[in-house]
């Protein structure tokens, strides 16, 4: 209030600058759509327009930062301080940490952190526009320190949002930030892509789920989802550090929930973000297995200890639960909430639902389902991305579980040699059973499938490709190792192939083989295709969105062949279909059929 | 908890414009007393969005053209000036894109405290630690020798705890950055150890190019290279000549490997595929699976040693574990902005441009274009007959006068609804006695006779005298020049929390037996305001309004969120 300078003195000024006004197109009575229209001639619209804005939307944190930039200028966290009143400072008053049991009486766990949650019914979609809103805007001012002026969008949406979700967020950065165009991209695809292949495996390691999509050629081909995912680790470790406080433990195998109101959910993430880890495999991967091995190949002399035999107390001090105590945890037993997690192994695979499935079960299944080529491929580009991957040993120890699964079960030689036996014996593929279909399986049928262009082009991998689709399901009883068939195919020659041969410095692409890469991240990838003018799955305009909104996306099955090859060399693969300016009709992408 | 301030929020009418929201006519005006089942666009200050657009009065600002309010979301902005809030110096708007977004000076702060750090001669600290808080380029050129280190004066961290240790006092940002990369490149989580690499491809001899910024840098190279190859005529290395319509690189980034896509004759006939990235060097780097040493870091660190993930949140890049792996973070600039009203461009706020001048320019600050109301116990606390508590007790009647006061030169009508029982679980019922009344003008010819009348009858003094009065429905509890008091009656509800009887619930309602939630013990009043007053066209103010021409009538309505208090739990 000290600062007013009155309304007398206001008057004077507005007198001055009403030269502004004839600059305004707009009629003065329509606040909000004239929020982004207008131009305004500020210092720094001189850049404005070569900053095109990339968000990668998660449902803890969204990163945002400009395009060409190799890591993101904010991250943006969802937590209870940020949904306070503009002027509620009570978070920042003495004691108000200690109140969090009040604070979250009455609220699911963690419901604060998180932008949305699994089940999207019931969920006030307004709050999600909301939050983003709010965080956007103060990232943008206080971060990436730029003005108002309407922006282009780069959008990483998670591989199968849902659409009342996407529908929220389009609506608050059109309608509240004004960008002219949204381009959408998939997480996996610019994973791989920061990865600097063009097909991957990638086992997005996340929130409320683990999703697994296979990226052929740029395109999204499957994905395949389990609630082995960061939410879940916190529950456990919000059990065990309850079963450590109270001193009692859990009877084995007893799925008995710890109450809410011990530890508080932000210092059971603390524990799990810091000092919990993975075990390794219970017995790795054989010595004539080279390829998959990186953690053999280390034992430290100077570590006398194996971690897991590594009893020596661990302190952690927690301050949430009352009163406040130290834990003596030994080493060895904090890989505890990560074995309960992610593998489950006590259990046998057919225990498991589908959404639950351990990640390294999900993994092989999912290799396993692929049809040969695309496995070929994607099993040795596996990319682990998401929160979760940070967890010290997880990544290896999925990647070395795969390795041993596949060693014991097939889709044998792994090594590369396929390209050879299948040359040697092309017999062998025309003999065996036809392919089982991969939504045989009942399970996979309620697996959103992403690839609706990609049966146009599948017919020569399905002519070409034997059985490939035993399931997990199988595994009770491994399939005899007659049956099991190379994961290496070679595809037909091709004189494109040819072509590139005689390129200089050709060497042919690795398949065959397990292999984990490692990327840089989707929201890096994005920035860096959008730098690089790359388009995108889908661009979402203001115009038509303000029309239509998400109901005048068209399905993608809908817009005829035609349209679909004129469109064709514009779009990141013939899964997502960007908006020509021949075309009337849009589409969201791939996003539109889930 | 003992004390309680009454509060009034306002709602910025701006949540009406966004699709999602309320409907953008008036439709969410209830007229006097209307329950919340009559209209289901009553305003609940409860719900999760609310927070979203309520503030009070002192955060919102005013568009004299548009006559009404205008709240963080609702104006534009421009940067004015940008500066760092440690060494206050100032940066050209175009150095942000090419600099970054932070001080490329000296300034920074502390990993572990975020306090600001000093430069100081590393000979020096044991013994003097001088808290010269700003920034080390004032640091005196005769002082000590180095090396140089950045210390906290707050948690006494200094930066030789992770090895970094400079050659001159000034310039550290650059120095730092030179240490940062030659580090990461030793030390990256990014570059995978020697014997662990299962890669056929081995690095490349000259540098490991691990930070963020090399792999990023040569994965972009190698695309361009990917998709120059294709058309070499259209300059090479320079991104900027592929538009979206460049078939060339496109096509060639984009095609499918076996060439059989739906427009498959087309791409076939050219070498159209792009190959992937097969070395560091191109940006293919194997994942580091073996975490070994991650793990006997961690436990020798300990919990303890590990960082917080608040420290890992302010960390200019993301990844790090241990407390060793925190840097000094460079300091976030900061801008100066104008605010303009979205539709008639108007600016409505306009700091000084100099960073060391913190005055306005002009500021068009809502308090001083709509009556503002303040909230307090018609009997306060501990006055004979009044309350003894500072908490409400359920079903006991208690009145609170809201006093609007008038900041403009004209009079203002001013209308009231609300809903006749609070929204939420525990429904407190509300009468506004007087929910129509008329504010007078406030002015600035003041007459002393008359000020000094009116603050005899200012509310604050008023208190003890006024206990006699009676409260009349329909009828102003007080008033003054610019001023009205009227008095709501609140029943406050019990917050216990038990079944609603069956006869009250609606079809199908399920009763909500959850705790009590944070401030759900708050009665909060929605109660939304009207006014109407009359504008001369022009704009002239005080004493020209004698000529009268072109008057013009103006309403402006928003809803307020207003707390009265807690109700006690018994
Ligand atoms: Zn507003
Ligand atoms: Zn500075
Ligand atoms: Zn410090
Ligand atoms: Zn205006």
């Amino acid at each position: 209030m000290s600062t007013n300078t009155g309304p007398a003195l206001a008057h004077r000024t507005v007198s001055s600058i009403r030269a502004a006004r004839e600059v305004s197109p707009n009629s003065p009575h329509t606040p909000i759509r004239s929020l982004s229209s207008g131009q305004i001639s500020s210092p720094s619209s001189l850049r404005a327009d070569d900053d095109v804005l990339v968000i990668e939307l998660g449902c803890r944190r969204l990163r945002v930062g400009f395009a060409g930039d190799p890591v993101p200028k904010r991250i943006v966290s969802f937590e209870g301080k940020q949904a306070r009143r503009a002027g509620d400072f009570r978070a920042w008053e003495a004691g108000y940490e200690d109140d969090w049991r009040k604070r979250a009486s009455g609220q699911a766990w963690g419901w604060e952190q998180q932008l949305w949650q699994l089940d999207v019914r019931g969920q006030d979609l307004g709050l999600v526009g909301d939050k983003i809103e709010r965080g956007l805007r103060e990232a943008l001012v206080k971060y990436l320190l730029i003005d108002s002026k309407p922006r282009k969008m780069v959008l990483v949406l998670p591989p199968a949002i849902q659409i009342p979700i996407l529908s929220s967020v389009l609506d608050t950065l059109f309608n509240r930030f004004g960008t002219p165009t949204i381009s959408l991209v998939s997480s996996p695809v610019m994973t791989a892509f920061a990865a600097g292949v063009r097909s991957a495996l990638v086992v997005d390691i996340g929130w409320h789920e683990t999703v697994i999509t296979a990226v052929c050629e740029y395109r999204e081909v499957h994905t395949w989802r389990t609630i082995r995912a960061g939410k879940l680790l916190i529950e456990k470790t919000k059990n065990f550090l309850v079963e450590a406080i109270e001193g009692r433990p859990t009877p084995e195998g007893e799925d008995e929930q710890a109450p809410d109101d011990v530890v508080r959910f932000e210092e059971c993430e603390e524990v799990a973000t810091r000092i919990l880890w993975c075990k390794k495999a219970h017995n790795p991967p054989s010595q004539e297995f080279p390829e998959g091995l990186p953690t053999l190949h280390e034992q430290d002399e100077s570590e006398p200890v194996d971690p897991a035999e590594d009893t020596t107390p661990t302190r952690i001090h927690l301050t949430s639960c009352n009163p406040p105590r130290t834990l003596l945890i030994p080493f060895s037993r904090l890989s505890e909430p990560c074995e309960t997690t992610f593998f489950e192994t006590r259990y046998s695979p057919a225990c498991f639902d589908d959404h639950e499935f351990p990640l390294h079960l999900l993994v092989y299944r999912s290799l396993l389902q692929l049809p040969l080529d695309v496995r070929a491929m994607c099993m040795s580009r596996v990319i682990f991305t998401g929160g979760c991957s940070a967890i010290p040993g997880l990544k290896g120890r999925i990647f070395d579980e795969v390795s041993l699964l596949a060693q014991e079960r097939g889709w044998d030689p792994i090594r590369g040699k396929g390209v050879e036996a299948y040359k040697k014996n092309p017999k062998l593929q025309r003999t065996n059973t036809p392919p089982k279909q991969v939504n045989t399986d009942g399970s996979s049928t309620s697996i959103p499938v992403v690839a609706q262009q990609q049966q146009q082009q599948t017919p020569t991998i399905t002519e070409t490709t034997p059985a490939g689709g035993t399931t997990i399901s199988d595994t009770s009883s491994p399939p005899p190792t007659a049956v099991i068939n190379p994961a290496d195919v070679p595809r037909q020659p091709d004189q494109v192939e040819d072509h590139i041969r005689q390129e200089k410095g050709y060497k042919p692409p690795i398949r065959g083989i397990l292999r984990a890469i490692d990327s840089m991240g989707p929201w890096c990838g994005a920035s860096l295709a959008s730098q690089l003018k790359i388009p995108a799955l889908a661009v979402v305009e203001k115009d038509l969105w303000a029309q239509q909104g998400v109901n005048g996306a068209s399905k993608p099955s809908e817009i005829d062949v035609q349209a679909i090859q004129k469109s064709q060399r514009q779009s990141m693969g013939a899964g997502g279909l960007m908006r020509g300016s021949q075309m009337s009709s849009w589409t969201l992408g791939v996003w539109s059929t889930v | 908890m003992a004390s309680f301030t009454p509060y009034a929020y306002i709602q910025c009418p701006c949540v009406d414009s966004v699709p999602g929201s309320r409907s953008p006519d008036g439709a969410s005006t209830p007229t006097s007393h209307s329950s919340p089942e009559d209209d289901e666009r009553d305003f609940d200050p409860r719900s999760p969005r609310s927070n979203y657009s309520l503030y009070p009065i002192e955060y919102m600002l005013y568009c004299e053209d548009c006559h009404t309010v205008r709240c963080e979301r609702c104006v534009t902005e421009e940067v004015v000036t940008l500066y760092c809030p440690s060494c206050l110096f100032e940066v050209g708007n175009s150095s942000v894109k090419t600099e970054g977004n932070r001080c490329t000076r000296s300034c920074f702060q502390c990993p572990i405290c975020i306090g600001p750090l000093s430069v100081q001669s590393l000979e020096s600290t044991p013994a003097a630690p001088e808290p010269s808080l700003l920034s080390a380029d004032h640091a005196t050129a005769t002082g000590p020798a180095g090396p140089w280190i950045l210390c906290c004066s707050y948690c006494n961290w200094n930066s030789s705890e992770i090895g970094v240790k400079f050659d001159k006092p000034q310039g550290i940002f650059a120095q730092l950055s030179k240490l940062r990369s030659g580090y990461d490149n030793h030390h990256s989580r990014y570059t995978s150890s020697g014997d662990g690499d299962t890669y056929p491809t081995k690095r490349d001899a000259d540098g490991e190019p691990g930070s963020t910024k090399a792999r990023f840098a040569s994965l972009k190279s190698f695309y361009q290279t990917q998709m120059s190859n294709e058309n070499p005529n259209s300059g090479l290395g320079s991104t900027m000549d592929y538009g979206y319509g460049s078939p060339g690189a496109l096509s060639r980034i984009m095609s499918l490997y076996s060439g059989n896509t739906l427009s498959s004759a087309k791409p076939k006939s050219k070498p159209t595929i792009m190959r992937e990235a097969d070395t560091t060097k191109e940006g293919l780097f194997p994942a580091k699976l073996d975490d070994t040493s991650v793990m006997s870091g961690l436990r020798s660190a300990g919990y303890d040693g590990t960082a917080t993930r608040a420290q890992v949140n302010v960390q200019v890049e993301e990844g790090a574990r241990f407390a060793t792996d925190l840097w000094p973070i460079p300091y976030v600039l900061r801008t100066k902005r104008t605010k303009r009203c979205p539709s008639c461009r108007h600016i409505l706020s306009k700091p000084e441009a100099k960073v060391s001048n913190t005055r306005w320019r002009m500021r068009l600050i809502a308090g001083n274009y709509i009556p503002s109301i303040t909230i307090k116990p018609l009997i306060p606390v501990g006055a004979p007959g009044g309350p003894t508590t500072h908490l409400l007790t359920p079903v006991k009647p208690v009145q609170y006068l809201l006093t609007f006061k008038n900041p403009i030169f004209e009079t203002i009508k001013v209308t009231l609804a609300t809903p006749a029982v609070t929204p939420g679980r525990f429904a407190s019922k509300v009468t506004l006695l007087c929910p129509q009344f008329q504010i007078g003008a406030n002015s600035d010819d003041y007459n002393l006779d008359e000020v000094l009348k009116d603050r005899d009858k200012d509310p604050q003094r008023k208190r003890s005298d006024t206990t006699g009065q009676q409260v009349e429905a329909g009828k102003e509890w007080d008033s003054g020049r610019n001023w009205v008091s009227v008095v709501v009656e609140v029943v406050p509800s019990s917050i216990q929390i038990e079944p609603k009887p069956t006869i009250l619930k609606k079809l199908g309602e399920v009763d909500d037996l959850g705790p009590l939630r944070e401030d759900e013990d708050i009665v909060e009043i929605p109660i939304f305001v009207h006014l109407e007053w009359e504008a001369s066209a022009d704009q002239v103010t005080g004493k020209d309004r004698e000529d009268k021409e072109t008057k013009e009538k103006k309403e402006l309505a928003y809803w307020c969120a207003l707390g009265i208090g807690r109700i006690s739990p018994e």
